[in-house]
């Protein structure tokens, strides 16, 4: 064993990948192929003797305290390895707001002394699981779906397509049908609307979709009851479990449902690589899983990309799937600890004394990070 | 004052500037200040199972993944499953009626499977083969992506390889020296080439090469995960579906139907010890054996800093004077004068700016990684908000030592001073008065800020070089919990 301890005290740490999600959170190692842990997002607070989520925070303050509780929860219950002089490796969001990419950064750097961040953004981690040299990156998470061209291995951030169409409003649209189904204001709690969710719906073909619009209403699926504590069993009629979802789909002049959203960031990439784009979409996050949902979006995309104001502005007629080797939900993760392992954290990491000096972070929407050399302001912002 | 299910009526200002009860403060006896678990760094020590209380190396726990070997949770209730043992009888017929105990014995075999006490989920419930010995031998599962992801990992690490060479090679070409004389190894790396080739190693880029090449990125195809047909017209049986926390437990297989739980192998409970982060100080270290509960090194407050208790009060009322019992304690060994104080009136923290010798900053500057920024980062400046004054006598309290031979001693000692209401061995019962703020609104939290001064006699035996110094005054602030303020 003396020899092994050894080996280790030489080699780097094995650097960990954090991909704090608003539901769920996903902690392990890099080079493993899955997370050590998924765990909701929230720890238990004493003072106020209820769990607290992360991202409930009011004051920069007390989203530090979250971090410092969660980061300890993962460290010390999970994963249990000591957090100092390890690197790190962070999944974070495109539209991560900068007060909590400070936050995070601050708690890491000062309060675990970690060695080094690196700081990676999810689309092009999912890029990174398919190897292609451009993909979009469809991913629908707990808040927002999220839509990323990727060509070779640079976002393409004016085409950035967000829209809060996800796991929340799925959650709320299911607890409406439910009344509805049930005749009373049931005020179910977050999670076992969740497990409604996740036991019983899935999502329609488009044609059963519509018919239930238009009329005649299809036959629905069976209708299940499902049993509460403490309380009388509810239903859940098929027409429910069939239209949970639907709010993902349901179009507007807003043009704002996912399969617009999808074909919009299409449309606003370089023009060479519309087609490479449409035949190498990756669908992730969560809320992917629920069945037949990627069908769903396959089926719409190809019916609405033959429709104005689509039909006359993209000469795209195919649209081509990936397979991501892992599960939906920890697509972004398994980059991070693909993209760590290989690069071992060294070129790509914030070291800790760096930060210590400038307190910093780079962030693609300031202006410090995204001028080019040659640009005539650039000798102003390096003063 | 602090319970496990109450709220805490007495909490201390930690030196960080957080609340906290004093059972969850620790003291540092080498800067002499009052650490919680906020402020002070948390370490993994030792790896354990807390179901069979094994001790495991770290390098071992690394190496399972930090899971437990002979342990396992239940896959459906996370209970700890556990081993039940059945006669099963051999592949020959035997006869069920007949035969002695003896002839039975040779014939049937004790064989082993898992089993839920809460739940009553099996290892048989999901097609696991009973095993032959108690511990141990369950089948182990490999993650179905883990050769895909292999295939990426090599790839990715290829490349990174490559990167780094790229790098290196134009840094040679930036400071290559250049003598008088060209010669031919210089410029093309021939002496490298030909050292591996006469080593018998493949020449360096090669390796890395044929892993870029041989990689085949992932490929699309028009066809997507369609519904099955019947999910129109099945029933669905909610048991036979896994809820999200049983899918989330093994975040390999993520299975979606009851019947592909596996057993989880147990995770393994980790004790921790604790540093302060200013001196670098253990302030607790855990004895190594699990089963036991004990420490090597245990400097909690508790055992330091005088405890306050409230014994009753007056019900607090806005501008009006009510009274106040409390109970201090000495759990040092050492007589303690205790003084108390007006928040407001405490010395200001002062920066312990030691004598700067050359050898301290010559200390210094060699060891980065002491110095405190991370500290004072952490550092806030605690919110007392109390609306209610405590009026404090002027007189100094004198604490004996605790002496647990005097805890048999019935008679409490009646004082005379007029705010002593009693003693007994070391301590000490106090009639105050609260003052409270005639602004105070009825209905809100009434909270009276106290400080104390006290003595507190340093036992840790000093460095050659240091003064000697064990008599210190030290001062903390606390905050009680008064009910709420009466209308």
């Amino acid at each position: 064993m003396a020899l092994y301890e050894g080996i280790a005290l030489i080699q780097e740490k094995q650097a960990v990948v954090l991909d704090l999600g608003t539901d769920y959170t996903k902690f392990g190692f890099t080079g493993e192929a899955a997370p050590r842990c998924i765990i909701r997002s929230e720890f238990w607070c004493p003072s106020e003797r209820r769990y607290k989520r992360v991202y409930d925070y009011r004051t920069p303050e007390e989203l530090y305290d979250n971090l410092v509780n969660m980061l300890h929860l993962l460290y010390f219950r999970h994963v249990l390895v000591n957090p100092k002089e390890r690197k790190v490796v962070v999944v974070e969001s495109l539209l991560t707001p900068t007060l909590f990419r400070e936050t995070l950064a601050k708690v890491l750097f000062t309060h675990y002394e970690v060695s080094g961040v690196v700081w990676a953004d999810s689309p092009r981690l999912c890029a990174l699981t398919l190897g292609t040299p451009v993909s979009l990156i469809v991913s629908i998470g707990a808040r927002e779906a999220e839509v990323c061209a990727v060509v070779h291995a640079s976002v393409v951030l004016r085409a950035l397509q967000s829209q809060p169409l996800a796991a929340r409003a799925i959650h709320d649209e299911l607890a409406r049908l439910l009344d509805e189904d049930n005749n009373t204001e049931l005020h179910l709690s977050e999670q076992i609307i969740e497990d409604i969710k996740v036991k019983t719906c899935f999502v329609g073909n488009r044609e059963r979709a519509q018919q239930w619009a238009d009329g005649p209403a299809p036959t629905p699926a069976k209708s299940v009851q499902y049993p509460l504590a403490g309380r009388p069993a509810i239903t859940v009629s098929g027409r429910t479990r069939e239209l949970a979802a639907e709010p993902l789909f349901a179009r507007d002049n807003e043009l704002a449902s996912l399969p617009d959203i999808v074909l919009q960031c299409i449309m606003l990439c370089p023009i060479d690589a519309r087609r490479a784009l449409s035949e190498n979409i990756l669908v992730t996050g969560g809320t992917a899983t629920l069945p037949g949902l990627k069908a769903r979006l396959a089926h719409e995309l190809r019916y609405l990309v033959t429709q104005p104001p689509y039909s006359d502005r993209l000469c795209i007629r195919e649209f081509k799937f990936h397979k991501s080797p892992t599960h939906d939900n920890t697509v972004a993760w398994c980059g991070g600890a693909v993209g760590g392992a290989a690069d071992a954290g060294a070129t790509r990491a914030l070291p800790r004394d760096v930060f210590a000096r400038t307190r910093r972070l780079r962030d693609w929407a300031c202006l410090l990070d995204n001028t080019p050399p040659h640009h005539p302001h650039r000798d102003q912002l390096d003063q | 004052m602090a319970y496990l299910t109450q709220p805490d009526y007495v909490k201390y200002v930690c030196s960080c500037g957080q609340l906290k009860p004093i059972t969850s403060l620790y003291f540092c006896r080498h800067c002499l200040k009052i650490r919680c678990g906020f402020c002070i760094c948390h370490e993994v020590d030792s790896h354990h199972c807390a179901n069979c209380l094994e001790n495991m190396p770290s390098s071992e726990a690394r190496l399972k993944k930090n899971r437990c070997s002979s342990c396992f949770d239940c896959p459906s209730c996370f209970h700890t499953l556990s081993t039940r043992a059945t006669m099963a009888a051999q592949r020959q017929a035997q006869d069920p009626a007949g035969g002695d105990a003896k002839v039975e014995n040779k014939q049937t075999k004790k064989m082993y499977y898992l089993s839920c006490f809460n739940c009553r989920w099996t290892s048989r419930d999901v097609g696991i083969p009973d095993q032959s010995v108690a511990s141990g031998g369950w089948p182990e599962r490999t993650n179905p992506f883990l050769s895909r992801y292999n295939q990426l990992l090599d790839y990715y690490k290829a490349i990174a390889q490559q990167e780094k060479q790229e790098k290196l090679e134009r840094e040679r070409k930036k400071f290559a020296i250049r003598g008088k004389y060209i010669t031919l190894t210089d410029k093309t790396g021939l002496t490298g080439a030909m050292a591996r080739n006469i080593a018998g190693l493949p020449t360096s880029e090669s390796g890395s090469s044929a892993a870029i090449a041989s990689f085949t990125p992932s490929q699309a195809s028009a066809e997507v995960d369609e519904l099955p047909d019947d999910v129109y017209t099945k029933d669905v049986n909610l048991k036979q579906i896994t809820s999200m926390s049983q899918r989330l437990a093994s975040p390999e297989w993520q299975p979606s139907s009851v019947s592909r739980l596996h057993p989880l192998a147990k995770l393994l409970s980790i004790k921790r010890s604790q540093r302060c982060r200013v001196c670098d100080h253990n302030l607790t270290k855990p004895e190594y054996n699990p089963g036991s509960i004990k420490f090597k090194i245990e400097l909690l407050a508790y055992y330091h800093v005088p405890e306050v208790k409230i014994i009753s009060y007056e019900t607090v009322k806005p501008g009006e004077k009510s009274a106040l019992l409390l109970k201090l304690t000495n759990p040092t060994g050492h007589e303690m004068q205790i003084q108390l104080m007006q928040p407001e009136d405490l010395p200001p923290v002062e920066e312990r700016e030691e004598p700067k010798s050359i050898e301290k900053s010559l200390e210094k500057s060699l060891n980065l990684e002491k110095d405190t920024s991370s500290y004072r980062a952490i550092e806030r400046v605690a919110e007392l908000g109390s609306s209610s004054r405590v009026t404090a006598p002027e007189a100094t309290l004198t604490l004996a030592q605790r002496d647990d031979a005097a805890e048999y001693d019935d008679d409490a000692q009646q004082d005379t001073s007029d705010f002593i209401l009693w003693r007994k061995s070391n301590k000490l019962a106090l009639r105050l008065e609260v003052t409270t703020d005639a602004a105070a609104t009825p209905g809100a939290p009434a909270r009276a800020a106290l400080a104390l001064q006290y003595s507190y006699r340093n036992t840790v035996p000093p460095a050659p070089a240091a003064p000697q110094q064990a008599h210190h005054t030290l001062y903390t602030t606390l905050l009680l919990d008064l009910g709420v303020v009466s209308g």
